[in-house]
């Protein structure tokens, strides 16, 4: 069967600020995803995770590589057919405000995409509208207000709404809880969980939260400054990170649990996160690595599969040692 | 209920307490603090009968959800409220003195040099338009008579102690042209450049990548730790009060739910809300199963359930939830819930 999506050597340049300058946000990035699949994306502010999100949806387009919708490329559809095209691939994005029209109803946003499509007759769409409210459990009186007037965690269901309603395969959610508290947090995720289920949906889900991540996802993909670093099943990659990237983003990530249940080592990373105009020679991550050698800032790691669907790019992972490390990390 | 304006003199030195040695003054304790909010057409409380202690050198936590009333309690203990239609009452004793009905002149002199704050946002806290230097060196002229150069010299130390590289460099430069991670470190900087007593960090981390954050954290506890001053520490962020802080406090609603050391309320919480906030957070060994959430959300200031606040979202309610719940005292915890020795509610481990 073919992949919904498979992204081959993606690069994305934006141009910097100077002539000639180029920031590659996304470089030599290359996945594929499986229907129904949850594929987590993490990364830190910069890491190139949205615009790759972005791309995938085609909002952005690629320098070099490319993005395959059931292996076809979508960039070379016309206009015309890139926006019948789109409603399978919806995006959902972190800011519940920024995403709402403020001078729309709710119910208004959410019919607004079946307008633009030309579906049905008024009513229908209209009906349809209102029973996808209902199916993000928004009560049907809030479909009359105005996006100031309900709360965060509402707004973004009725921003799920949006992009569910004209049946997408793929939705990319961008942050989508970052914004929310964790209570409100854990009501999302479990919706995400069951529309999934129900519409047979497949998830790119990028998000900095590990521990969200994690939850939600099947597979998981580390980026560190435009490059995949890490890319392996949920599960195995957060018991037994490869790349000390990851490693360092597990042990910084903290853990709401009392002293004597916590046994994981500190790493804590020196220094910032390069530059994008100048980045680092090498592997990418060599300025802040703890494992770093000389020649870490020579050579640039190859993107190598350690053990079945566990692919690494560090020149020193060792998948004996990430399983000795297991128990620890657990 | 209007603040008085009327600037008590502080009664001397009230700085080592020498009278009781067993049990020291708390450093910083907030008494059944009230803060209300005219809506142009009612009063509206915001904060009820807030109560808490911070001990000197000690590390607190404050948790909840957005519109819990965590930075309000922050705004008021550093007496950052707006003049109008707001309304303090009870009291905020620092080293023994009442910060409640200071005047602004005199509550200057306290905030910055005696309690420092770290906001959120770096860049909005930072002024674009003056170097780092400049504005570490006006809060030590503010409060120190010292020269430029020696108060220059002191921005310098101020920086190099929260771990900027070049500090001599990063001295003259704008806020705009630093990352970050290292504005909020000029943020430390600038709050314990008069070497306070009580540092009030309001979500300090929460823009920032959780690499950073865990840098800034080491760093805030390190500074805590080597020169005692007492941090109160507001976060959503459960995991950075567990590794970091010593006591806790849970509020909810404009209220303090429950108190106590970190690590007890962490294995076996005494009330239902913190129990829902520990338990609605993904867990790895529970990966892609249903998350538990609290059902509902934080109720509005001018729709506050009677009784119990918590009681429309709460698993465990039953009638006696529908009167007003005291703080009750088991040991060196609180709790505000009439159930909590009847209740088991699940811990971070289970």
């Amino acid at each position: 069967m073919t992949d919904i999506l498979t992204v081959e050597n993606l690069d994305i340049t934006f141009k910097g600020r100077q002539r000639h300058q180029r920031v590659r946000a996304v470089d030599g990035v290359g996945f594929s995803v499986a229907k129904g699949e949850t594929f987590g994306v993490i990364g830190e502010s910069g890491s190139g995770k949205s615009t790759l999100g972005r791309c995938v949806v085609c909002l952005t387009r690629p320098s070099a590589g490319s993005v395959r919708h059931f292996g076809k490329d979508p960039f070379a559809l016309s206009a015309r057919d890139l926006r019948q095209h789109r409603r399978s691939f919806q995006i959902i994005f972190q800011d519940p405000n920024a995403a709402l029209d403020p001078r729309m109803t709710i119910l208004e946003s959410v019919r607004e995409p079946l307008d633009v499509a030309g579906f049905g007759s008024p009513g229908e769409r209209r009906r349809r509208a209102l029973a996808m409210l209902d199916r993000v459990t928004l009560a049907p009186e809030l479909a009359q207000r105005y996006p100031h007037e309900i709360s965060g965690g509402q707004k973004q269901r009725a921003n799920i709404a949006r992009a569910l309603v004209l049946e997408p395969k793929l939705i990319v959610c961008d942050e989508v809880v970052a914004a929310l508290d964790v209570s409100i947090q854990a009501d999302m995720l479990n919706l995400f969980a069951d529309l999934q289920r129900e519409f047979d949906l497949t998830y790119l889900f990028i998000s900095h939260d590990l521990r969200v991540v994690a939850h939600v996802s099947d597979r998981v993909a580390v980026m560190y400054f435009g490059k995949l670093v890490e890319l392996g099943p949920a599960g195995a990659v957060m018991a037994a990170p490869l790349h000390p990237y990851t490693q360092a983003l597990l042990s910084a990530e903290p853990e709401p649990v009392p002293a004597r249940l916590r046994n994981k080592q500190r790493i804590i990373l020196k220094g910032e996160i390069p530059s994008a105009l100048a980045p680092p020679s090498g592997c990418r991550f060599h300025t802040r690595c703890p494992m770093a050698r000389p020649d870490c800032a020579q050579r640039e790691p190859e993107w190598r599969e350690l053990a079945p669907g566990r692919f690494v790019a560090c020149h020193f992972a060792d998948a004996g040692a990430a399983v000795a490390a297991a128990p620890a990390a657990g | 209920m209007e603040r008085s304006g009327v600037s008590v003199a502080g009664s001397g030195n009230s700085h080592g307490a020498a009278q009781a040695p067993a049990q020291p003054k708390p450093l910083l304790s907030v008494r059944d603090l009230c803060v209300s909010f005219h809506d142009g057409e009612r009063w509206q409380q915001m904060l009820k009968d807030v109560s808490f202690d911070v001990k000197a050198g000690e590390i607190v936590g404050i948790v909840g959800e957005s519109g819990c009333g965590k930075s309000l309690s922050a705004l008021s203990i550093l007496g950052l409220l707006p003049r109008r239609g707001c309304a303090r009452t009870g009291q905020i004793l620092f080293e023994g003195r009442d910060l409640v009905p200071l005047g602004e002149a005199a509550m200057r002199k306290v905030r910055g040099r005696h309690i420092g704050m770290i906001f959120q946002e770096p860049m909005s806290a930072l002024d674009p338009v003056f170097t780092v230097g400049d504005q570490i060196t006006e809060t030590v002229r503010t409060h120190f008579p010292a020269s430029r150069r020696e108060a220059r010299e002191r921005a310098v130390e101020a920086l190099a102690a929260v771990g900027i590289p070049s500090p001599r460099n990063c001295v003259d430069m704008y806020p705009m042209s630093l990352s970050g991670g290292m504005r909020q470190r000029v943020m430390i900087a600038m709050a314990l450049v008069c070497e306070p007593r009580l540092l009030i960090a309001d979500e300090p981390t929460t823009a920032l990548d959780v690499t950073i954050q865990a840098q800034i954290m080491d760093l805030l506890v390190e500074l805590s730790t080597r020169t005692g001053t007492a941090l109160l520490f507001i976060t959503h962020n459960l995991g950075l009060v567990a590794e970091s802080c010593a006591r806790m406090l849970t509020m909810y609603a404009g209220q303090v739910v429950e108190d106590g050391p970190v690590d007890d309320i962490l294995s076996r919480p005494l009330h239902p809300y913190t129990a829902g906030l520990l338990g609605s957070l993904p867990q790895q060994r529970h990966r892609k199963s249903k998350l538990p959430s609290i059902p509902g959300r934080v109720p509005s200031a001018h729709d506050m359930p009677a009784g119990c606040r918590f009681n429309p979202r709460c698993g465990y309610v039953q009638p006696p939830c529908r009167e007003p719940q005291a703080l009750i005292a088991h040991g060196d915890r609180h709790v505000r819930c009439w159930r909590n020795e009847a209740l088991t509610l699940p811990g971070a481990a289970t």
